[in-house]
């Protein structure tokens, strides 16, 4: 069944928009990611002009963490007030970029800094996670109990001026480090149209020190509110948020998160990384690929306009 | 858009000396509706030759040759060239090419290099490498070689097109043509350029508007998405934020 997709002005088969928005929703349900960073890959190698894939991906991401954010919430494993402060920061980041998205679709160098941005972020957290969680399942085979690390453990960050205490997360932290990851964050996350969860959840535990029980919760939240401010000023700006096409991967999104969520019990964590660092890698490597082998063709169009 | 308006003018003047010819065409469908299930339309365009209401003759002799040429709204596109770059390939060049047309196919009788002369062919637009001409930036041979590689890649779009059988004579006099109309196909303004070939002449021509336009839900969408894009992206997030918040209450045990 074809559906017309109005902003994208193409016609895609229903089904294969549903059916890719639950496969990427099972795996982000699985490992706890928002699936912006498999799915805007997608939808751009199938055929949605770069523009509309990253806005669109945005209101997905949307509907994707709020089930799992308001159910951490639920539960009081929300740190809101460090939330804020991701937000606001994160928010100012949007601004910035949006524009720079803007610019760089005039310049045509759009799709460039897009593969490139995917493979820089991906490529090192990909090695980072497939090398954590590789010692510690060796550790495991090994019989070696794994020491976690203390939450209270301070180090030089923390020591920066400005500090703000954070009841929740029982951190008293400069916010200089916070506003940081969240304007970077922020930045990142509405240009190349992915959330961010797998780049906020490392920061939070290793750069604040964020204890594990608030921290997917206050990512979640932060995925939620500052995607959702992305998604209107995409729409605001370019104009190019298709919300058909973000609806179609919102339905199959949210379905394939549930069962995702209940497959994922019966893996261990360190396995639950080791997999998505490897998933991580692929969509690196295939970006890095798209980089440096000729294209099939080394012509390209796109409208700059509609004449007056 | 001007230039489209320039080209009807020009052809409503030329058309305006009597002969002893006259076209009588007509284009199936008026407007194209856009909707959620659209997936291309196909028209036809069909018409008869007959003597002139002036003239003296009772019958027309051929053997005539039909062109139909089917313009598009015009855009402003850009070809660009990608270049290995310290082993990266990227978009090193580019050329913009102000008020192209969206979309263009040419339905014909016969080989139009048999039908007229390649300079008729190029004055009238018949050709599609004659609407790259017009590039306002860059040198000529730069835009020469950059407006050849976009006809192709609109070719391969299916937005372009030249079918040189695409028109049919069932009886001497009587032509039809037949066009689908891809999925792809922009909404806006179209017109259809009929043209009646004798001897390798013009001796009659005539054009027709048609439009392509979304309707219902897909116009309602398509529009506030630029009249009102604050409320969109604002509905476009409570929509997600319900779904997300409807997902967890649907799926909870």
């Amino acid at each position: 069944m074809q559906v017309y997709l109005p902003i994208a002005e193409l016609s895609v088969n229903l089904f294969f928009l549903v059916g890719i928005g639950g496969a990427v929703g099972f795996l982000s349900g699985l490992f706890g990611v928002g699936g912006g960073f498999l799915l805007t890959p997608l939808l751009i190698f199938s055929g949605v002009p770069a523009p509309v894939a990253v806005a669109s991906v945005t209101g997905q991401v949307v509907a994707a963490s709020t089930s799992g954010a308001l159910a951490h919430y639920r539960r009081g494993a929300v740190d809101l007030h460090l939330a804020l402060y991701l937000v606001l920061s994160g928010v100012l980041g949007a601004f910035g970029g949006v524009a720079t998205f803007a610019l760089l679709r005039d310049a045509g160098q759009l799709d460039l800094v897009i593969s490139v941005g995917f493979l820089v972020l991906l490529g090192s957290v990909g090695v980072l996670m497939l090398i954590e969680s590789t010692r510690a399942i060796l550790k495991q085979r090994k019989g070696i109990v794994v020491r976690e690390r203390l939450p209270n453990q301070h180090n030089w960050i923390h020591g920066l001026p400005m500090r703000v205490r954070f009841k929740k997360s029982r951190l008293y932290i400069s916010v200089l480090p916070v506003l940081i990851i969240g304007l970077f964050i922020g930045f990142v996350g509405s240009l190349l149209g992915i959330g961010g969860g797998f780049i906020m959840v490392p920061a939070l535990v290793y750069l604040l020190r964020v204890p594990g029980n608030v921290v997917i919760g206050t990512s979640l939240a932060q995925v939620v509110a500052m995607m959702a401010a992305t998604t209107i000023l995409h729409a605001v700006q370019s104009q190019s948020v298709d919300i058909l096409l973000a609806f179609c991967l919102m339905v199959g999104g949210t379905a394939g998160a549930q069962f995702g969520a209940s497959a994922g019990k019966y893996l261990r964590g360190e396995q639950l990384r080791g997999l998505l660092a490897l998933l991580v890698l692929a969509v690196a490597i295939r970006f890095g690929l798209s980089l440096v082998l000729a294209p099939a063709d080394v012509f390209s169009m796109a409208v700059t306009g509609v004449a007056q | 858009m001007s230039r489209l308006l320039l080209l009807v003018v020009a052809f409503v003047l030329a058309a305006a000396p009597a002969r002893a010819e006259r076209l009588v065409s007509q284009v199936s469908n008026e407007t194209i509706e856009i909707t959620s299930s659209f997936s291309g339309e196909r028209m036809n365009f069909f018409g008869t030759i007959i003597p002139d209401a002036g003239s003296e003759d009772k019958f027309v002799t051929g053997p005539f040759h039909v062109v139909v040429v089917v313009l598009g709204p015009t855009q402003n596109r850009v070809a660009r060239q990608m270049s290995n770059v310290f082993g990266v390939w990227l978009n090193t060049d580019q050329v913009e090419f102000s008020n192209f047309p969206s979309y263009f196919h040419v339905l014909s009788s016969g080989r139009l290099t048999d039908i007229t002369d390649i300079t008729t062919l190029t004055t009238n637009l018949i050709l599609p490498e004659s609407h790259t001409l017009a590039a306002n930036s860059a040198d000529w041979w730069k835009s020469a070689i950059f407006g050849r590689e976009l006809v192709r890649l609109m070719t391969e779009e299916g937005l372009f097109g030249v079918q040189e059988n695409g028109v049919n004579f069932p009886a001497d006099n009587f032509y039809s043509a037949r066009l689908t109309l891809p999925s792809n196909a922009p909404p806006g303004p179209y017109i259809a350029l009929t043209y009646v070939f004798k001897d390798g002449q013009i001796i009659a021509r005539k054009s027709e508007g048609f439009a392509v336009r979304k309707i219902g839900f897909e116009r309602f969408l398509a529009l506030s998405a630029v009249q009102q894009p604050f409320l969109y992206g604002l509905v476009c997030v409570v929509l997600a934020l319900f779904t997300g918040w409807l997902g967890g209450v649907l799926f909870k045990r």
